[in-house]
């Protein structure tokens, strides 16, 4: 076996590595998902009722926070999937785009629905315009929602991705602009209670948003890497119809 | 002769395909270069990438000492605009005809007698007419001319693209156009054309075949043309065009006047708190702004907006009107929700402007695609609700 023999074999390997973490990954990640939905509803404790006005929808933080945290992950693959394609016109940076964007909707839409059925039940409104973490975080769901089915509409090739890629670059200042949000202008939206001087929370608390936490970044991880899998089977599916065309079945 | 134009290693791919790989070209001042090849082989590719309307994959394409565009996404205009005529006309339906020679004349700062040109090309009877009235062929002619005027202006020489220009002319015209192309020569400039016409392609110097042949020809001389100009500052075609046809009117302001009418349909005025009050006021510039620039939608036309931006100019845009029109809204909402207030008047307005804008950058930002039309991008707009949330919180 020559040279790029032996790389090919080397690839094949690694992808079927990565197939099987993804899968490991993901299966975890739902089984650690919904330990972390039993434990925070069943098992932590409830916060005091004179520090909310809504205590039992409290519970909704240990879903709420974790798919933030994954949709920030997510987000931030994004944004070094696009800079990859963009710059370097790596081909698994156009796949990390794609899988990112996918995976930023999914756990985004979670983190922006389970705040909406909080803030119903806690401030008496669903949704505050002039809160700034709500909608920078709102505005990032958007952003993938944009990039998710904006690339469902057009062909495949260089000016689509170079056009999403730019959005997914530019996209990415809301990312650091959301974290900061709560700490330079907090207006409805919680302040931060965990790494904090400031900090309230109860360590059973801690110990259920941390499970959670793992179980959706091992939960976004897989969702990508089987994302990526997907995205080379289209574009495979895609050199294949392109063959067929030129040279007949 | 030193080269007006080069393109060194070219590679371009345009969709899954490479459709340049690795492409050179020098074009010499008074020389015709005639691209000549089948259906998709590239030739309009080499003419709008020389307009610097695509992205390189590698190379760089030069003309005199600006770079129009290279890989590393560096571009310029060069010091005179050039002549451009692509395979769509490029204008817009709402243009004047004569109108549209007098813009591109001012675009290069000077002032021409546009009627006399356009009666050469028997065109002077329809110089007040609209772009869209006009048959294909006329269309056609207005096109071409637009392509070769800032060379026949130019006090130098300068690069004429043009991109299959006797598509849609009659017989006549085509040999007039061949001459004037020669006669563009003579006086210096450089054309590079893709064609497949027997009587463009004869008055060639050089004509490229896409199968890596070059041919060289020997076509009979011209004489210099050159149109008498004055210098002449640019004007706002789009604030003209808007003000023709009442396009900020429709587009923005009836949307305003709905959002008014709805919340004096729903809500009582006189129970609104200073807040309510506020955001009532600011709704309907919001909306306006909301809508976009009028002039955007109209500039997709036969890919008049690519025209404009090959010229490495501001598009033409009616951002002036929607500025008034928000403002006008702003006061009527203010009259009808509460009492005059000039703060938010001024609020309302730059608010409408702020947001239309905004609009329009990512309007602009979505050209290249293949189906830009198709795209949601009206999804990213709910963002514009923030700045007016928080201009009516700080206001309240």
């Amino acid at each position: 076996m020559g040279d790029s023999g032996r790389q090919i074999g080397i690839v094949q390997s690694l992808a079927s590595l990565m197939r099987g973490w993804g899968t490991l990954l993901l299966m975890s990640g739902f089984a650690g998902a919904g330990l972390t939905l039993w434990l925070g509803l069943l098992w932590a404790p409830s916060v005091s009722i004179d520090a909310f006005e809504a205590p039992v929808a409290q519970k909704i933080f240990y879903w709420h926070v974790p798919s933030a945290w994954a949709a920030m992950i997510a987000f931030t693959l994004l944004f070094i999937g696009s800079l990859a394609w963009f710059f370097k016109r790596r081909e698994w940076g156009w796949n990390l785009h794609v899988a990112s964007a996918e995976a930023s909707l999914a756990f985004g839409m979670m983190a922006v629905w389970s705040g909406c059925i909080w803030g119903a039940a806690e401030w008496g409104v669903p949704w505050d315009w002039t809160d700034v973490r709500l909608n920078t975080f709102a505005l990032l769901t958007l952003l993938a929602i944009f990039l998710v089915l904006g690339r469902k509409s057009q062909p495949d090739g260089i000016e689509t991705r170079d056009t999403f890629a730019t959005f997914g670059i530019y996209g990415f200042i809301l990312v650091p602009l959301t974290y900061f949000a709560t700490r330079f202008w907090q207006i409805r939206h919680p302040g931060p209670v965990i790494a904090t001087s400031e900090g309230s929370l109860n360590s059973d608390m801690g110990m259920v948003l941390a499970i959670g936490a793992i179980s959706f970044t091992m939960l976004v991880l897989g969702h990508i890497i089987c994302g990526i899998r997907l995205t080379k089977m289209e574009s495979r599916l895609l050199d294949i119809q392109d063959t067929i065309d030129k040279e007949g079945i | 002769m030193p080269d007006l134009l080069t393109m060194s290693g070219v590679v371009i791919k345009r969709g899954r395909n490479t459709v340049l790989d690795g492409f050179d070209l020098d074009l010499k001042n008074g020389e015709v270069v005639v691209l000549v090849g089948e259906n998709g082989c590239g030739k309009s590719t080499v003419i709008e990438a020389c307009a610097g309307l695509i992205n390189l994959e590698k190379g760089c394409i030069n003309a005199a000492k600006t770079t129009i565009r290279d890989s590393d996404g560096r571009h310029g205009r060069p010091v005179f605009p050039f002549g451009l005529c692509l395979q769509s006309d490029c204008v817009m339906g709402d243009e004047l005809v004569k109108e549209r020679i007098d813009d591109v004349a001012a675009l290069c700062g000077k002032s021409i007698d546009g009627q006399a040109l356009l009666k050469q090309w028997d065109l002077g009877h329809r110089s007040q007419d609209r772009m869209a009235s006009l048959s294909k062929g006329q269309r056609r002619k207005v096109a071409v001319l637009v392509g070769v005027l800032p060379s026949a202006i130019a006090d130098s020489p300068t690069v004429i693209l043009l991109d299959e220009p006797d598509a849609g002319l009659d017989e006549a015209s085509v040999s007039r156009l061949s001459g004037l192309i020669r006669d563009l020569a003579d006086g210096g400039h450089g054309v590079l054309i893709a064609s497949h016409n027997s009587k463009i392609i004869a008055c060639a110097d050089r004509i490229i075949t896409f199968d890596d042949s070059v041919i060289e020809s020997t076509p009979s001389d011209g004489v210099a043309w050159k149109i008498k100009s004055k210098p002449a500052k640019k004007s706002n075609i789009g604030n003209r065009l808007d003000r023709r046809t009442l396009g900020s009117l429709s587009h923005n302001i009836i949307p305003g006047l709905l959002v008014i009418g709805a919340l004096l349909a729903l809500a009582d005025p006189t129970q609104f708190d200073s807040r309510m009050r506020i955001g009532a006021i600011l709704a309907p510039a919001l909306t306006a702004g909301l809508t976009g620039d009028p002039i955007s939608s109209r500039l997709a036309e036969a890919r008049s907006g690519d025209w404009w931006r090959s010229m490495r100019t501001m598009p033409p845009n009616a951002l002036l009107h929607v500025l008034l029109g928000c403002a006008l809204l702003t006061t009527l909402a203010c009259t009808l929700f509460g009492k005059l207030d000039y703060t938010l008047i001024a609020a309302g307005a730059g608010l409408g402007m702020i947001t239309a804008s905004v609009i329009l950058i990512l309007h602009q930002a979505t050209l290249r695609l293949s189906r830009p039309n198709a795209l949601m991008i009206r999804l990213l707009t709910p963002a514009l609700i923030l700045p007016w949330a928080i201009l009516v919180d700080r206001l309240a």
